[in-house]
């Protein structure tokens, strides 16, 4: 094996899973997002010269993956113009999870997660994370503090009672 | 921002850094697959083949890697449901909220993965309170709440279903109700194989060990 083999084969034990959790907190589909992720990684590897100098390379797979999504959906419908969503997702849950919580996560808009998936599982800053959406910084921040509201929201029942057990769309 | 809200917002992240990283998640497949496809992307680049799209090569991986981690009896997949079977003998049901379940092929089918299933569209089977198990034979995600569950837009239901832990003498039942707003909901609850009843008015609650899922449309 060769040296940029043992590299990559590195990196991709190390970033699979950080990946494919924020990937399946953006798609809300395991094995949607095991697809994406995986097709991103063999895409890395097609440019592991470019890949390996990038300033966040993890975040470039993401970035690919949701963007291989959008290729793969786009084909999808047009060969199945009617099943937009036959998608599988492998795997259960075990316990201590916050259904709540989780349930929240999934009901904020899909930016609001993107930021807080790299945030969380990519431990990127806001400029990074702004870089890799092709967004403003200061829309990051935006999106990251309206998501949290929303989650806080959640966590906090007493907020909750207050008002009346909405919870945040 | 002061101090107190930097530390509000990075205890947020911490909650849902814990709970989503709980999730389970598939093991990475083997990385000789992932540079073979990537090493075969490459040659097609560079000979200027433009052969098969992003989109074609998505999906032959998502094939390969079906039989990197075991698939018997395979995958069926429809217009309304997905069936896959998993390597530790369960098999993942994800429904399409969108397309009205197809309940005699979804019973079917069901069956094939070892599954026994009494599906029905505009009714709903039940025997009582049903047998002890429910938990062990069925995982929802996203999780329910304990009553009923409104799933947000594209999100999709997805059951792990276990045929080892079926008791004795039970099967799963599927309650499909389709309402004029375009909402689907699916009744799920296990009941004694020789022993129910089938009602076609959607049930307010489900006995003992039911789960209840809706579907809101997007």
């Amino acid at each position: 094996m060769s040296s940029q083999q043992t590299e990559f084969a590195a990196f991709f034990q190390a970033s699979w899973e950080p990946c494919l959790r924020t990937v399946v907190v953006v798609v809300g589909s395991a094995q949607l997002a095991e697809d994406q992720v995986a097709e991103a990684f063999a895409r890395a590897w097609a440019s592991w010269p470019k890949v390996r100098r990038h300033p966040a390379p993890r975040a470039w797979v993401v970035r690919t993956a949701l963007n291989a999504g959008a290729s793969w959906w786009r084909q999808r419908r047009r060969e199945l113009p009617l099943a937009d969503h036959d998608l599988t997702v492998s795997g259960g849950l075990d316990g201590g999870l916050d259904a709540g919580l989780l349930t929240a996560i999934w009901r904020l808009p899909r930016r609001q997660r993107e930021v807080i998936a790299l945030r969380i599982f990519l431990d990127l800053d806001n400029a990074t994370i702004a870089r890799q959406l092709g967004i403003e910084a200061g829309t990051v921040r935006m999106h990251l503090s309206r998501g949290v509201t929303a989650l806080r929201h959640e966590l906090t029942p007493a907020k909750n009672m207050e008002a009346g057990n909405e919870r945040p769309r | 921002m002061n101090v107190h809200d930097e530390m509000s917002e990075n205890e947020v992240l911490r909650a849902a850094s814990k709970s989503l990283s709980a999730l389970p998640m598939a093991s990475p497949p083997d990385v000789d697959a992932i540079m073979a496809s990537g090493r075969a992307r490459r040659i097609r680049r560079r000979s200027g083949v433009a052969g098969l799209s992003v989109a074609a090569a998505g999906t032959a991986l998502a094939l390969g890697l079906t039989g990197v981690f075991g698939s018997a009896p395979g995958t069926i997949r429809t217009m309304s449901f997905t069936i896959a079977s998993n390597a530790n003998g369960t098999a993942t049901l994800t429904i399409n909220p969108k397309v009205l379940l197809d309940a005699a092929a979804l019973q079917s089918d069901l069956r094939q993965y070892g599954i026994p299933a009494v599906v029905t569209s505009g009714s709903f089977c039940s025997s009582g309170f049903g047998p002890a198990g429910f938990s062990q034979v069925v995982r929802v995600y996203p999780v329910p709440g304990p009553r009923r569950h409104i799933l947000p837009p594209g999100v999709h239901a997805t059951f792990t279903i276990n045929p080892a832990a079926m008791p004795a003498g039970a099967e799963l039942s599927f309650g499909i109700f389709r309402f004029s707003s375009g909402e689907q909901q699916t009744y799920l609850m296990l009941v004694n194989k020789n022993s129910y009843t089938c009602s076609s008015t959607a049930p307010s609650q489900l006995p003992g060990s039911g789960g209840e899922v809706e579907f809101r449309p997007r």
